[in-house]
């Protein structure tokens, strides 16, 4: 127990409960920001009111124990107004609130110099208090138009669990590279207890240990976790005071404020946030004259939304502005010299939005006091690179632009895959693979094109990278050249390329930590880590790489070459038969021929569902079955076999991808048709060899097609189209377009819902039509038209039209 | 008192005194993972407990042709500017006290030397460079382009 008096001001004490304070009140005030504007926005609020109010009195407590009396009388004043309209002797109106946030502004001022000169510096606050305290006229309410900043719940359930201790960061970090420790001595035991043969009580005990050191730590990697809300505290109160000097009326809304993210990564985005939403109230958002001009609501709305999504956390800022003009920015490029009018013409419409990445771009006709700060896009984008993210844009020129940030989820641990390469081990960031390919597979073809590599896989064309010619190193001569995999990367937005490595290992989690700067500098690296088995391995900087290959990865324009893809298919299946083995779900070892399988895929486990009788696995858009007779447990991902005969896709669950091997000739049939074909000895082990065709047999009916044929609709004036007939469709294997929606594709089969009598308007060359009409009987033998509720015959009709699938 | 602690090692050829500031510890190493692409001087990461350092060749440094680890050499742990560097040593003979002063060094160097040699200082009868550790960790410039 330490007694306050024997606090000097000098004491080593004294400093560390004054940092404790000083960080803390940084909180408050950034918190309290945001939520005085809230209530603002609705005085009535009292949960609100005294959520404020304990802040404050937070504040004024722990300063009167530090004796800083200006803080303290500063924190009693902005109290005591609160406390008064608490106490319903004073309306909250915008002098009050104005008032408390000149509180806060002084506060935060003052704190800013006790943690620069350890004394709180001598002044007079009388006219911010003054200011507070000062006349009450009974001027109406101020208007802004604000609207709830989060659910009251939320902000409530947030207080309450603001109960936390501060810790400093060394210890955090000193707990986690004992914990690293601790997993690392693990593993090395667990190999020592294999090689001895100990016995299985031994190893059950040891068993219980290392899942309890699993478990300590994954806690230990949530230490460095915090909500995301503290990122968004301050930004009501940055859109408020913003949209105030500029006349502009803006609703804010956040959501998301929930997800979690390691607070060094939440330190880097955090001005770029800030920037972002400058720009969007500045830029984005039209004065109000051209808001109602262009027919919009008055008040603009910026939204900022935050969640999880995979490896990943998308943070999106979303304003109904005016979005950004390709030509008008194109027009400032050429002004500000940043390219010439021919290069400008050579951009498609993305580029032209991505100038805005360009540095010393600004969008604004002039410099305003808000966004011209010499920060511009190019730093946003440069900042949350470095942390391996990415920026998108997505706009509507005219309705708004969404601003999407996407972080790793941690700076610290991130899911790697590890690849072998000249002989020795890389990582690569787990969220930048799009796609894993055997480099022999059917799908993959590399050409060689005036000495470089093209591949094409499924008809998309990727450069080819082989990962030891960028490192200058030669292939190691032990590597089986089967092995060779592709590791279709996306670095970007809108950039990917195939790396060839040498084989691939498996994936982990890593924790990542800086390389020394001789290795950053070499570009090609992001970091070292330490894997479980104690040697340490690079992280690739997928985007270096590039660089350093000198290639350009950008997606657009590449040709999708169907044909050659098929030329490819036919040479690939000439050669000799290959077998994957691989330990299923049971842990037994188990074949299946190479050919019949598209890929490997990797999902988290909640992608799997069951859905009548039948366990299913949502891979991105599609839906597809799974052989698994119950759903596997747990948490975390799953491999899937991803079994392709041409026209569908079956999913088969595996534990692990052991080998690829050539199927010997010498195979033991099974007795009776079944999942097993028959066994084969690969190195002198009986391998089960999996049966294709009984296993695609089994789920045939209903795997969907890939292809799915496109249904159009067409004059649906009373919606009956989209509500009755659509969901059918669908769920018979088509998919559906109304006439009007924004479809390059053109549609395999126009439906026409036009009353009878009429003709469809929409006929196009030579896409068959089916007409439906409302009555049930026919209009004579000749009438080729379709009954709409005779679900039968309008199966039938499509299918003799487009051959589909019938449900 | 800690000014006055040299390590006496035989580092790229040369018995010199490094200056136990910075010097962290002294360990044997296995197989270290090798670099591509990095500067001639690293000779590769090798993890030490949780940690991974980099492992550096002060002969390439020193202007001299690189030598293989051998495995279970020692290496000298040093921190510079919150990294962890290992410096290869030919030898490890003793962390001693010497209470000599250190002297200029007179006479003409190698080129490579006069870069990292701070000083000279005379121990049991005779000199030896003084070096600091951290002088071995950056090449220079014109050998690292």
């Amino acid at each position: 127990m330490v007694e306050p008096q024997f606090l000097g001001r000098t004491g080593i004490a004294m400093d560390d409960l004054l940092n404790d304070f000083l960080a803390e009140t940084a909180e408050i005030l950034a918190e309290a920001g945001g939520a005085i504007v809230a209530w603002e926005a609705d005085p009535a609020d009292r949960a609100q009111l005294d959520a404020i109010f304990r802040l404050v009195h937070t504040i004024k407590g722990s300063s009167g124990f530090l004796a800083l009396p200006r803080v303290t009388a500063l924190s009693h004043a902005a109290e005591d107004a609160l406390d008064q309209v608490r106490r319903g002797n004073r309306p909250a109106n915008a002098t009050l609130v104005t008032g408390v946030l000149g509180i806060l502004d002084r506060l935060g001022d003052l704190c800013t110099a006790l943690s620069q000169n350890g004394v709180e510096p001598a002044g007079d606050d009388r006219d911010v208090i003054g200011a507070l305290a000062g006349d009450i006229p009974e001027d109406a309410p101020f208007e802004v138009a604000g609207v709830p900043l989060r659910r009251d719940d939320d902000f409530s359930a947030e207080l309450q669990s603001w109960r936390s201790i501060r810790v400093p960061l060394p210890l955090l970090d000193s707990v986690m590279t004992g914990v690293t420790d601790i997993v690392l001595a693990r593993n090395e035991f667990a190999r020592m207890l294999r090689e001895s043969g100990a016995d299985l009580s031994v190893i059950a005990s040891f068993d219980r240990l290392s899942d309890s050191i699993a478990g300590m730590r994954q806690s230990v990697s949530q230490m460095r976790m915090q909500r995301i809300d503290k990122l968004f505290a301050p930004l009501p109160r940055i859109v408020r005071d913003l949209a105030k000097d500029m006349g502009k009326k803006i609703a804010f809304q956040t959501s998301g404020g929930e997800v979690e993210l390691d607070r060094e990564m939440m330190e880097n985005i955090r001005d770029p946030l800030i920037h972002i939403v400058r720009n969007a109230i500045d830029h984005g958002i039209e004065p109000l004259e051209d808001r109602v001009a262009a027919g919009k609501d008055i008040t603009a709305t910026i939204s900022v939304s935050a969640r999880q999504s995979g490896n990943q956390i998308e943070i999106e800022v979303r304003d109904d502005g005016r979005g950004l003009s390709p030509d008008a920015l194109t027009a400032k490029a050429i002004a500000s010299r940043l390219l010439t009018a021919t290069e400008a013409r050579a951009l498609a419409p993305k580029d032209k939005l991505d100038l805005i990445f360009r540095p010393g771009f600004s969008t604004a006709a002039k410099i305003t006091s808000v966004s011209g700060r010499g920060v511009g896009m190019d730093i946003v984008k440069a900042n949350v690179e470095k942390i391996g993210g990415i920026v998108e844009l997505r706009n509507e020129e005219g309705r708004g632009l969404a601003i999407l940030l996407r972080v790793p989820m941690t700076l610290t641990i991130i899911s790697g895959l590890m690849v072998r390469a000249a002989g020795q081990y890389f990582a690569i960031p787990r969220g930048a693979v799009r796609e894993i390919l055997l480099e022999n597979g059917d799908t993959v073809r590399i050409d060689q094109l005036g000495g470089g590599e093209l591949a094409t896989v499924r008809g998309e064309q990727f450069p080819l990278l082989r990962l030891e010619n960028i490192l200058g190193r030669e292939r190691d001569e032990a590597d089986d050249s089967d092995d060779r995999a592709l590791v279709i990367v996306r670095p970007g937005q809108g950039q990917s390329y195939a790396l060839s490595v040498a084989a691939i290992h498996d994936h982990e989690e890593l924790v990542i930590k800086p390389a020394a700067p001789m290795i950053m500098a070499t570009g090609l690296y992001a970091g070292t880590t330490l894997p479980d088995n104690g040697r340490p391995v690079l992280l690739l900087d997928v985007q270096g790489l590039l660089a350093t290959a000198a290639i350009d990865a950008s997606e657009t324009g590449r040709s999708h070459d169907r044909m050659a893809e098929a030329e490819a298919e036919a040479a690939a299946a000439r050669n000799a038969v290959q077998l994957l083995l691989f330990r299923d779900m049971n842990n037994r070892v188990r074949g299946v021929r190479l050919s019949v399988i598209e890929r490997v895929e990797e999902v988290p486990a909640k992608a799997l569902f069951e859905s009548a009788g039948r366990v299913q696995a949502q891979i991105g858009d599609d839906i597809f079955p799974v052989h698994a007779s119950a759903l596997p447990g747990g948490e975390g991902t799953l491999k899937l076999l991803r079994l392709y005969d041409g026209r569908s896709v079956l999913c088969y669950p595996i534990a692990e991808v052991i080998d690829i091997v050539r199927l010997p000739d010498a195979v033991q049939p099974s007795a009776a048709p079944g999942l097993i074909a028959g066994v084969v000895l690969v190195g002198g082990d009986p391998v089960e060899l999996i049966d294709p065709f009984w296993l695609m047999e089994q789920y045939a009916a209903g795997a969907p097609a890939l292809r799915r044929p496109l249904c159009r609709l067409a004059d649906d004036h009373d919606g009956w189209g989209g509500n009755f007939l659509a969901p059918i469709l669908r769920n018979a294997g088509y998919r559906v377009v109304m006439v009007g929606d924004a479809s390059d594709e053109a549609p395999d089969v126009l439906l026409c819902l036009t009353e009878e009598g009429e003709p469809c308007g929409h006929v196009d060359g030579d896409v068959p039509v089916i007409r439906l009409r409302t009555s049930i009987a026919a209009a004579g033998p000749e009438d080729a038209t379709v009954y709409r509720y005779d679900r039968q015959a309008l199966l039938d009709a499509l299918r003799r039209q487009v051959g589909g699938e019938s449900a | 008192m800690m000014d006055k602690l040299y390590l006496i090692a035989r580092i790229a050829d040369t018995r010199v005194a490094l200056r136990s500031r910075a010097i962290n510890s002294v360990v044997t190493v296995g197989t270290p993972v090798e670099v591509p692409a990095a500067p001639p001087h690293v000779a590769g990461l090798f993890a030490l407990r949780s940690r991974v350092f980099t492992l550096i060749d002060p002969h390439v440094v020193i202007g001299l042709p690189a030598v293989p680890v051998a495995p279970g050499q020692r290496v000298i742990v040093v921190d510079v500017a919150e990294h962890g560097y290992a410096l290869l040593a030919d030898e490890i003979e003793d962390v001693c006290f010497i209470d000599a002063a250190e002297t200029r060094i007179a006479g003409k160097l190698l080129p490579g030397w006069a870069r990292v040699a701070d000083a000279m200082i005379e121990h049991q009868g005779s000199s030896l460079l003084v070096v600091d550790p951290s002088n071995f960790i950056t090449l220079p410039a014109l050998k690292a382009a």
